[in-house]
This record gives structure tokens, C-alpha cells and sequence, in this order.
């Protein structure tokens, strides 16, 4: 199964599962809650989705929570980077993901380990301020790098590697409104490109299998096929 | 009326505290308390009162399916059925070791003759057979743990209303052999009662295995539902594991205390009883 990238968004104010999970189908990316791992496992190998035309790594700068520039490709060059859109409030999706990244990271021996740079780029810089940022992603893990700007250098990078840029609904007049953000994460291998990408209801037993495998061989094909 | 949640189950929304109603829970309650107070009502008239123990027997009934109203109902049904395994153990411990002994001790003796005069005997000792409750309760608690089950009915909710039925009906059947009086079976003594149920605190460890030692969640369920305060997924499936093996126990070992505490006091009354 070969996948487009496509623009799979998750949408806001209509908070079901069911709601997501029909827009994610229509994506023709992923499945949600309830999904079995091996419906997303393929022919491939791979149990995230092969993007039929990769994805090349793209040279954007950001700050970090720090405050300092992060230049996007040349610091996660060598590695395996995992790069998500998402922002701190986000009810299911973000957490999710980055809980289920950090729980199959940890479990990696230290060599493997180390190879991989996850990047986490705020979608709502209104309300994710770097304190809250680093905070929030430290709760996961204290590696994971968090980028943050205008929602116009974001959109455009969205754009950029073919994702949908985010999007805030104008009728949600209160605090906590929600962001509409692109739900997969991209994984660039060390050929600077994104062959496959996450989807959310990616499993941790999918993350097991895959990781190891992109940190040790990047998108080669597997050596008992 | 198709809006209406009439029972709990994984909606994959964010968790909040404000109340949801459940009303196929409450209908559920009340049906059972009705039934058990026509129950009474009629037993009055068809079989000799047995006042010293009324009071005792109804208070079984209340707090039995006051467990069930508590655990099915918002937010623990909730909280269970959608965001932590740990929640949804408790719940299986409820609706098939506790609240069935308990709904069981509040049926008069009486009643269960009467039930017996009305059942065909054949079917009705083979089916509550101990050898057969027990490998009933045996497949139910393994098939109803198993990913795919769990996953397959959790999300809509007359599957989760059918998983909780089942899990009631098993734990019924299982404590059949314990509490009722019929059918009447040769040697099934207090003695072989506490085997029984030593039996069963056993036949879950394959399960406790299996959720404690897994070190991947195992239920999309729980591993993709909105993040609930305070215990990760792996950390929550550990817990529900745990709950099966020690709160199970706990409540058998309960029961056994119970039973080996009637035989001594049965076997001293017999021993003073002049020949």
C-alpha cells in the first residue's frame, strides 16, 4: 500500500472519534481507535504508510524553546527525524503520538537510541509559549526538540512537505479552541527523505517494529524479503 | 433519542468531569429491582416468611446492585469503558465476583426450589455443574480479554452493554454451585466449595500474565483514547493486570475465609449435639 500524502487533517470543534476517523478513511491515509496494527501493515514491510512520492527534507529554521535557531536539516542530518505539527492542547492526537514515540524510544538500546530526533513544530503559537512548549514536551521526553513560529512560517512550511497547513475555525470564540493540524508524523530518513509517514492510530507495537528497522537500514528493503 | 448515550463506551473524545446520563443503566437498575421485589412480594404468599433473614437478604440485594448501578454508571462506566483498562478490571471484578454472590444471597430459598420445580432437571444440573461453571468462567474471562474482542466491542456501545450482560451472567453462573441451594449434588460439601473456588484463583493467571508481563499496550482501546490524567498506557494495563490477580484473589480468598468459618461452626454444633 503505497500511499499520497495527502492532506490529512484533523478537525476541530467536532471532537468525535468516529468524525476523525471518517476524515482520516477519506485521507485515504490511516485508521483510528480500535484499529487492528496489522491493517496497517503491508506488503512493504512497513507498518506506517509508504508515501508513494517521498518526501525531501526541507531546509526551514524555527526557534526552539530555548530560543535559539534550529536549522531543521542540517541538525537532524545523520538521523532518523521524526517531525510532527501539532500544539500543546490538542485533546488526543499530539499527546497520543508523542506518548506512543516516547514510550518505543525508551525501550531502544542507547545506540539506537541516540540516532533518532524527534521535532515537534507548534501549530498555535497564540497560546504554546516556549516555557509551556518545553514543559509539555518534557512530560514525553526531555530530547524531544520543539520548534516554534508565526503561524504564517509554519502554514508555509506545512505547505512545504506537502501537509495541510493548520487551521483555527473563526466561530470558535472561546479560550480553548482547537487547532486543525495535519495528524501524521513524518519520518526522514538519513537519504534526507520522508518515505513513510504515521498516521494517527499508529500503535507503539508499530512503532517497536519500525524504528529499529529505519535507525539501522533507513528505507532499504528488508534483508529476509 | 439518537443522540442519547444509553450505555458507556469508548467515544475517543476528551475526558471531562461533567455529567453524562446513562439512562439504559438506570433501566437495567431498576429492572432488577423491580424484579426483585415482585419476587419478594410473591414468595410471601407461596412459602413460609423468613423474617430473621429478610433483612439480611435485602441488604445483600441493595448493596450488590448498588455496585453494579455504581460501576456501570458515570464515570466509573465511563472512565472504563474509554480511557483506562485499570477502570474496566474493576468492573469485571465487580459485575462477576462481587455483585453476583451478592444478588444471589438475596434470593430466598424458597424461590430457588420453586425455580427448580419449574426448570427441566437434566439441563439444569449439567449446566450448573461446578466443573462446567468453572470452565465457563475459565473461557469467558480469557475470550473477553483477548485484543481483538475488546477492541471490537468497546467503541459502540451495545457491545460494551453485551460484554458487562455476559460478564454478569458469567459470575452468576459461576457462584451458582457456592450460594444456591439446588440442584442438590452428593459430596458438594464446604469442603469442595473452598477447592472450587481456590480453583478459580488460578484459572486468571494466564490473563494477569499477559496484561502485567506485555510490554506493548494491547488494547487500541485504551492505547489511542485521549490521554486520562495521571497513569500511562503501559503503566494502566500493568494495574489492570495486577487488580485481576490481587483484587480476584482478594475477594476469593474472602469467600473461602467465609465458607471454611461455616464448616468449623457447623462441625463444633454437630460435635455438642447430643447423640
Amino acid at each position: 500500500m503505497r500511499e499520497s500524502i495527502g492532506p490529512t487533517i484533523r478537525l476541530f470543534g467536532r471532537r468525535s472519534r468516529a468524525l476523525s476517523a471518517t476524515l482520516t478513511v477519506l485521507a485515504g491515509v490511516a485508521c483510528v481507535g480500535g484499529s487492528d496494527s496489522a491493517e496497517l501493515h503491508d506488503a512493504t514491510g512497513w507498518y506506517g504508510s509508504v508515501l508513494e512520492h517521498p518526501v525531501p527534507k526541507v531546509d526551514f529554521t524555527l526557534s526552539d524553546t530555548e530560543g535559539r535557531p534550529f536549522h531543521f536539516a542540517s541538525e537532524t542530518e545523520g538521523y532518523l527525524a521524526l517531525l510532527f505539527f501539532g500544539y500543546t492542547n490538542c485533546p488526543d492526537i499530539c499527546p497520543i503520538h508523542l506518548a506512543s514515540i516516547a514510550a518505543v524510544r525508551r525501550d531502544l538500546p542507547h545506540e539506537l537510541r541516540s540516532r533518532i530526533k524527534v521535532v515537534f513544530v507548534s501549530t498555535d503559537p497564540e497560546r504554546d509559549t516556549p516555557e509551556r512548549l518545553r514543559a509539555w514536551l518534557d512530560g514525553f521526553d526531555k530530547s524531544f526538540v520543539g520548534l516554534l513560529g508565526s503561524v504564517e512560517q509554519v502554514n508555509d512550511i506545512e505547505r512545504s512537505f506537502g501537509l495541510a497547513p493548520s487551521y483555527v475555525d473563526p466561530a470558535q470564540n472561546t479560550e480553548s479552541y482547537m487547532v486543525g493540524h495535519a495528524a501524521q508524523v513524518l519520518a526522514f530518513t538519513t537519504d534526507n527523505l520522508a518515505h513513510i509517514a504515521y498516521p494517527f492510530g499508529t500503535r507503539q507495537t508499530d512503532w517497536s517494529k519500525d524504528l529499529p528497522r529505519l535507525v539501522r537500514d533507513g528505507f532499504g528493503p528488508r534483508e529476509d524479503r | 433519542m439518537k443522540d442519547i448515550l444509553w450505555w458507556c463506551a469508548a467515544r475517543g473524545v476528551e475526558w471531562t468531569w461533567t455529567w453524562q446520563a446513562y439512562p439504559g443503566v438506570w433501566l437495567f437498575v431498576a429492572a432488577l429491582v423491580f424484579a426483585f421485589f415482585r419476587l419478594e412480594r410473591r414468595t410471601v404468599d407461596e412459602a413460609p416468611p423468613e423474617a430473621s433473614s429478610s433483612t439480611w437478604r435485602r441488604t445483600a440485594f441493595l448493596v450488590g446492585a448498588g455496585a453494579l448501578w455504581l460501576i456501570l454508571d458515570w464515570p466509573i462506566g465511563a472512565i472504563g469503558a474509554g480511557y483506562l483498562a485499570s477502570v474496566h478490571m474493576v468492573q469485571f471484578l465487580v459485575l462477576t465476583l462481587i455483585a453476583p454472590p451478592l444478588l444471589l444471597l438475596s434470593i430466598r430459598e424458597a424461590d430457588y426450589h420453586a425455580l427448580a420445580r419449574r426448570l427441566p432437571e437434566r439441563p439444569f444440573r449439567s449446566v450448573t455443574h461446578p466443573l462446567v461453571t468453572l470452565a465457563t468462567f475459565t473461557i469467558v474471562l480469557a475470550a473477553t480479554h483477548w485484543p481483538p474482542v475488546v477492541d471490537t466491542l468497546m467503541p459502540n456501545q451495545a457491545g460494551n452493554m453485551l460484554l458487562d450482560l455476559l460478564w454478569l451472567a458469567t459470575g452468576l453462573l459461576f457462584w451458582w454451585p457456592i450460594v444456591a441451594p439446588v440442584p442438590i449434588r452428593r459430596g458438594w460439601a464446604h469442603p469442595t466449595k473452598m477447592v472450587y473456588l481456590i480453583a478459580a484463583t488460578l484459572v486468571n493467571t494466564g490473563t494477569f500474565a499477559y496484561l502485567t508481563f506485555t510490554a506493548l499496550p494491547l488494547y487500541a482501546t485504551y492505547e489511542l483514547a485521549p490521554p486520562f490524567p495521571g497513569l500511562s498506557t503501559r503503566d494502566d494495563q500493568t494495574l489492570a493486570g495486577l487488580l485481576m490477580k490481587i483484587g480476584g484473589a482478594a475477594i476469593l480468598w474472602t469467600a473461602i475465609t467465609i465458607l471454611f468459618a461455616r464448616w468449623y461452626m457447623e462441625s463444633e454444633r454437630g460435635e455438642r449435639t447430643p447423640a
